[in-house]
C-alpha cells in the first residue's frame, strides 16, 4: 500500500502531477460547496488545503535552493502564496499554487514535443549490438564493439555501428539520418550509418565508427550544439530578465512600504518571473532547428538560422551539386553505315583496357547489351585517347586531338554530328574502325532528378536570383542550366573567380547562400552569407564546417531549409511580441487594479504556453512534403 | 579521477531551473564543474566518480524537482 505511494512521491514529475490533480479536485469541491450550497467555512477549508497540497511542493523547492542559496522563482511564489493566506485570501492562495503546478506541467509536457526532434535522434541509437566472436553472435553494449569487429544486423534492426558491409544486401531506412523516407539498396561494400534500419535481408558490417564517433553521434551534437547557440535576440532578453526579476521584487516593497497595500505587492511577486520572454526566442530555435533535423536537415544555430532566414540570392556549383558528379552515357551517334550496337560494341572493348572515367559508362552499356571481350592490346595517349586492337581490328576512341593525331580527317556529315554532340552539352568520345570514322559518343554529366524541381521551389520561396558557377566549359554547362531552369551561368571559374563573384553579389547588395562540394568552392563558400554542403552524411568534413549540411544528396532539401529558416525567423518575432506584449499588460493591469494574484498567475502561465503552442506549429510538416501530394522515383543512395 | 557524466531531463519547462540545478550540482563533494543546457535538457558534469558516483548526481537533480538519466552521449 505504501510502497507505491512513496514511489509516486520520490519521482518529482508523478508527484507533482499527483499534488495538481489533488489540489485541483479541493478547488473544484470549495467552489461547490460555496456557490452550490452556500458554504462558506467548507469553501475556505478546501482552498487552505488546496493551497497546502500544491504550495507543499513549491515551498520544498524553495527551501532546497535556499540551502545552496539560490533565490529560486518558487520562493516567491511561496512567498505571495502565504502572504495571501495570512491576508486572508484562501482563493487567490489557491489558485496561484494550483496554477503554478498545473502551468508548469503543461509547460514541460509541450515543451517536451519541441525538443521531440532530439529525442528521436537519441532514440534511433541502438543501444546493444550483436558481433561475431570466435564465430558465435553474441549481444553487447552498442558501445564496447571493437573497431573492426564484424556486427551481424538482421531483418528490422537498428544497426549499430559504422561500418562497411562485407556480405548480405538490404533495403536500408537512413530516415534518421537523412530524412530520406526512400530505403536506400546496401550490399558488400556498401557503407552504413549507425542509427539507421536493415528494412529486409541480413547484414554483416565490418565496424569503422563505434558510439561517441558515429556520424549519427556527431549530429546528434551538432544539433545540441545549434540549439544550444544563443541568437543575439535571446542574449539581450537574459539581461533584461536578470534586472527585471530583482527589479520587480524591490518594486513589490516598495510599493508595500509606500501604499501599505500588500496584495498589490503579492501580486507583483507573482508575476516576477518573465517566464514567455525568456523562453520566447530559444523555443522557437529548439523547434526550428529540431524539426529540420528530422528532413536530415543540419542548421549550425540560431544565428545561422537569422541568415538563411534573410537569403535572396543561390549560387550552386555545378559538378556534383546539380549534377550526379558521374557522367553517363546520354547518345549514340553512328557514322559510315555501322549500326548503334556495333559502334557501342567495339568502343567498349576499347574502354575495357582503361580506366578513364569517361569509360565506365560506356562499358556499363555495352555489357548490359552482351557479352563484352577484352581487347588484346590497349596503348593509351594520354589526354587524347585510345587506340586498341581486338581480332585483328583496330579501334581508336578518343577527342579530336586524337583523331588528328592518327590523321584521319572528318567529312561533312562527321563534322555536323560532332558540333550537334557539343551542341546539346554533351561530351564527345570520337571512335574509328581500322582509320574510318565510325561514330562518336555523346556523354553528360547528368542534372539530378529533382534539379529543376528544387529551383523552381526555390524561385517560389522567394529566391529571385540563382546564379550556376562552374569550372566546367560553357557549353555543357549552359546546356545543363537550361535543362533545370537556371539562366545564369558563369562557366570556365577558377576557384578565387568564384569568391569574386560572391563578393560581387554581395556588394550588388543580396544575402547569398552558396552551396558546392567544399575542395574547391571552399573560397566561395567562406565568403557566402550561408554556406551550405549537400550529401554531408558521407563526409563529416561537410557536417563541421558547412552553415547548413543537407544529410541527403537531395535538392529538394535546398527550398525546404530555407522555408524552415524563414517560417522559425517569423515565429521568433511573434513570440517576441506576445511576450512583450503580456510584460507590459501584465504590469499596466496590476498597477491599475485589474489584475490580482490569481489573474496574474493564469495570464503568465497562459501567455508561457502561448509561446510554446506557437513554436510547436514549426514541428509540422511543411504542406510539399506531406505523404501523397508527390511521388518520387526510387533511386538507390551510394553513401 | 575526474570523470565527465552525461545526463538527459526532458522536464525543463522554465530557464530559471539552470542555475539552481547547477548549483545545486557543484555543491556535491568532488564536482568540478556542472553545465545545464535549458535549450536541449543536456546536463554535462565533471565529477570524481570516487567521491560523486553518477546516482548521487541523479539524486541532487531530483531534489531541485527534476528527473534526469545518465546518458552515453
Amino acid at each position: 500500500m505504501f510502497t507505491p505511494i512513496l514511489t509516486i512521491l520520490r519521482h518529482p514529475a508523478s508527484r507533482r502531477k499527483w499534488l495538481t490533480i489533488i489540489s485541483g479536485a479541493l478547488i473544484v469541491f470549495g467552489l461547490t460547496a460555496l456557490y452550490g450550497f452556500g458554504l462558506r467555512g467548507l469553501w475556505a477549508a478546501s482552498m487552505l488545503a488546496a493551497a497546502f497540497v500544491a504550495g507543499s511542493d513549491i515551498a520544498w523547492r524553495a527551501f532546497h535552493a535556499l540551502r545552496i542559496r539560490h533565490f529560486s522563482i518558487e520562493l516567491l511564489v511561496t512567498v505571495a502564496a502565504v502572504g495571501a493566506l495570512f491576508i486572508g485570501e484562501y482563493w487567490e492562495s489557491a489558485a496561484v499554487t494550483f496554477l503554478f503546478m498545473f502551468g508548469a506541467w503543461l509547460e514541460a509536457r509541450t515543451m517536451r514535443q519541441t525538443r521531440g526532434a532530439l529525442a528521436d535522434l537519441l532514440k534511433a541509437a541502438p543501444e546493444v549490438a550483436t558481433v561475431i566472436r570466435d564465430g558465435e553472435p553474441v549481444e553487447v553494449p552498442a558501445a564496447s564493439v571493437l573497431l573492426d569487429e564484424i556486427v551481424l544486423v538482421r531483418a528490422g534492426g537498428r544497426i549499430p555501428v559504422d561500418g562497411e558491409v562485407t556480405e548480405g544486401s538490404a533495403a536500408v531506412s537512413e530516415a534518421a539520418i537523412t530524412g530520406e523516407p526512400i530505403p536506400a539498396e546496401k550490399s558488400a561494400g556498401s557503407h552504413v550509418h549507425a542509427g539507421t534500419i536493415a528494412e529486409n535481408g541480413v547484414l554483416r558490417i565490418r565496424a569503422t565508427g563505434i558510439g561517441a564517433d558515429t556520424t549519427l553521434a556527431r549530429i546528434i551534437r551538432r544539433v545540441e550544439e545549434a540549439q544550444e547557440e544563443r541568437a543575439p535576440s535571446q542574449r539581450m532578453i537574459e539581461r533584461f530578465a536578470q534586472w527585471y526579476t530583482p527589479g520587480i521584487m524591490v518594486l513589490a516593497i516598495g510599493a508595500w512600504a509606500v501604499t501599505g497595500n500588500l496584495p498589490l505587492a503579492l501580486t507583483l511577486l507573482v508575476v516576477a518571473c518573465p517566464g514567455a520572454l525568456v523562453i520566447s526566442t530559444p523555443v522557437s530555435i529548439v523547434a526550428g532547428i529540431g524539426r529540420a533535423a528530422r528532413s536530415g536537415i543540419l542548421i549550425k544555430g540560431g544565428q545561422h538560422l537569422e541568415h538563411a532566414g534573410r537569403i535572396n540570392m543561390l549560387a550552386l556549383d555545378k559538378t556534383g551539386t546539380l549534377t550526379e558528379g558521374k557522367p553517363s552515357l546520354t547518345e549514340i551517334v553512328p557514322l559510315g553505315g555501322i549500326d548503334r550496337a556495333e559502334l557501342l560494341h567495339w568502343t567498349a572493348i576499347a574502354e575495357s583496357g582503361s580506366d578513364h572515367p569517361l569509360g565506365r559508362p560506356i562499358i556499363e552499356a555495352a555489357r548490359a547489351e552482351g557479352a563484352l571481350p577484352a581487347a588484346d592490346k590497349v596503348e593509351e595517349l594520354a589526354g587524347m585517347g585510345l587506340v586498341a586492337e581486338h581480332d585483328g581490328r583496330q579501334i581508336a576512341a578518343g577527342n579530336r586531338r586524337l583523331f588528328d593525331h592518327l590523321g584521319i580527317s572528318f567529312d561533312a556529315p562527321a563534322e555536323a554530328a560532332l558540333a550537334g554532340v557539343m551542341g546539346r552539352g554533351r561530351t564527345p568520345v570520337i571512335v574509328a574502325l581500322d582509320g574510318k570514322l565510325a561514330g562518336i559518343l555523346g556523354l553528360s554529366d547528368q542534372p539530378r532528378a529533382m534539379a529543376a524541381a528544387a529551383m523552381a521551389e526555390l524561385r517560389r520561396t522567394g529566391i529571385n536570383r540563382i546564379a550556376m558557377l562552374t569550372g566546367d566549359q560553357p557549353q555543357p554547362a549552359q546546356a545543363i542550366a537550361a535543362e533545370i531552369g537556371i539562366d545564369e551561368v558563369h562557366a570556365a571559374l577558377m576557384p578565387e573567380d568564384k569568391l569574386a563573384l560572391i563578393r560581387q553579389f554581395q556588394a550588388e547588395g543580396h544575402h547569398v547562400a552558396m552551396i558546392g562540394d567544399g575542395i574547391n568552392d571552399a573560397p566561395a563558400l567562406a565568403a557566402a552569407d550561408t554556406s551550405i554542403a549537400m550529401g554531408a552524411a558521407g563526409t563529416d568534413v561537410a557536417i563541421e564546417t558547412a552553415d547548413i549540411a543537407l544529410m541527403a544528396d537531395d535538392l529538394l532539401k535546398l527550398p525546404e531549409a530555407i522555408a524552415i529558416s524563414r517560417a522559425t525567423l517569423r515565429n521568433m518575432r511573434q513570440n517576441l511580441v506576445i511576450a512583450l506584449l503580456t510584460v507590459v499588460g501584465l504590469l499596466a493591469g496590476v498597477f491599475s487594479g485589474d489584475v490580482h494574484m490569481a489573474s496574474g498567475m493564469l495570464i503568465h502561465q497562459l501567455s508561457v504556453l502561448i509561446v510554446i503552442a506557437n513554436a510547436m506549429r514549426l514541428m509540422r510538416r511543411p504542406r510539399r512534403d506531406r505523404p501523397g501530394s508527390q511521388s518520387r522515383p526510387l533511386r538507390p543512395v551510394e553513401a | 579521477m575526474s570523470t565527465k557524466s552525461i545526463l538527459r531531463s526532458d522536464e525543463f519547462s522554465c530557464p530559471s531551473c539552470v542555475t539552481k540545478i547547477e548549483k545545486a550540482l557543484s555543491a556535491l563533494p568532488g564536482v568540478a564543474a556542472a553545465k545545464v543546457h535549458f535549450n536541449t535538457g543536456r546536463i554535462e558534469v565533471e565529477h570524481d566518480a570516487a567521491a560523486t558516483p553518477v546516482d548521487a548526481l541523479v539524486q541532487a537533480i531530483r531534489a531541485t524537482g527534476y528527473e534526469a538519466r545518465p546518458a552515453a552521449f
